[in-house]
């Protein structure tokens, strides 16, 4: 399927569509008495806290999307949620990119196969759409001890 | 004693779907980016709903929500259900041939801090 394909967003149903304002990110789920919509956002973020809830998923986001995420969140204007998480949603179907790091210790292959399965998981069942692939990027490992590293002075 | 009974009912319908929303679990309205989905009333507006006169009379409601991470059910059956409670509340109040069409737009998922790493 074409990146052109997955994006569209035909009408899924029959039934006629109203004059309402709708903004472009949210896909149309249409029945008699009204339609329900889910805005893309929803889909990051459920990927998102989804890929969180595996264990050995110790963050998610590259340095530089870590690093910027901080600023942002402290200044009201990002959301930790959605750091490291890409989506593409269409109509019927989305596809996910993650940028994990992971617990040291943990079999890199084993998590990034639960995390997957776990977005799969996630998001197909609370969206409805039918999650084509998940990307998976490890950009590093977290060991014990890395929050603190730097916090103590080397010289007395 | 006779007398007129001015009452909108846009924003009659509006209070009601606030009111449904509140006391459905895990869900919240949101009013969104500069209060751009609110209905105005005489006292004070309604965040997170827009009603809408259609053609016919009836009111068309448009619900703007937050979902509460974790999320126990699919959107599309948490928009039935707020739609079957909505009817319900207006039937009570002696308009549901009022109420149109109601749509349910899911905006946003708020998590608490826990669920970040």
């Amino acid at each position: 399927m074409s990146e052109a394909d997955r994006t569209a967003r035909p009408v899924r149903s029959a039934a006629p569509a109203r004059e309402v304002a709708q903004p472009d990110d949210h896909a149309p789920l249409l029945s008699e008495l009204g339609r329900t919509t889910i805005g893309d956002g929803v889909v990051t973020k459920v990927a998102g806290l989804a890929a969180r809830e595996v264990p050995g998923v110790h963050e998610l986001g590259g340095f530089a999307a870590r690093a910027v995420g901080s600023v942002t969140e402290r200044v009201g204007l990002g959301d930790a949620f959605n750091q490291g998480v890409s989506v593409e949603a269409g109509e019927t179907e989305a596809a996910v990119d993650l940028a994990l790091v992971i617990d040291y210790g943990e079999s890199i292959p084993r998590v990034a196969d639960a995390v997957r399965q776990h977005v799969i998981k996630r998001v197909e069942g609370i969206t409805g759409l039918t999650v084509i692939e998940v990307n998976i990027t490890v950009n590093d490992l977290y060991f014990p001890g890395d929050d603190q590293a730097g916090a103590a002075p080397r010289v007395a | 004693m006779a007398g007129d009974s001015a009452v909108s009912r846009r924003v009659v319908l509006a209070r009601l779907a606030a009111d449904v929303i509140a006391r459905t679990d895990g869900i919240a309205a949101t009013a969104g980016p500069a209060g751009r989905w609110q209905t105005a009333g005489s006292h004070q507006s309604v965040p997170g709903v827009l009603a809408v006169e259609d053609a016919r009379g009836r009111v068309e409601l448009e619900l703007h929500l937050v979902a509460r991470w974790p999320i126990q059910m699919p959107l599309e059956q948490l928009g039935e259900q707020l739609r079957e409670r909505l009817r319900g509340a207006a039937g009570l109040a002696g308009m549901d041939q009022q109420l149109g069409a109601v749509s349910v737009a899911f905006d946003d998922v708020q998590a608490d801090a826990g669920s970040a790493r």
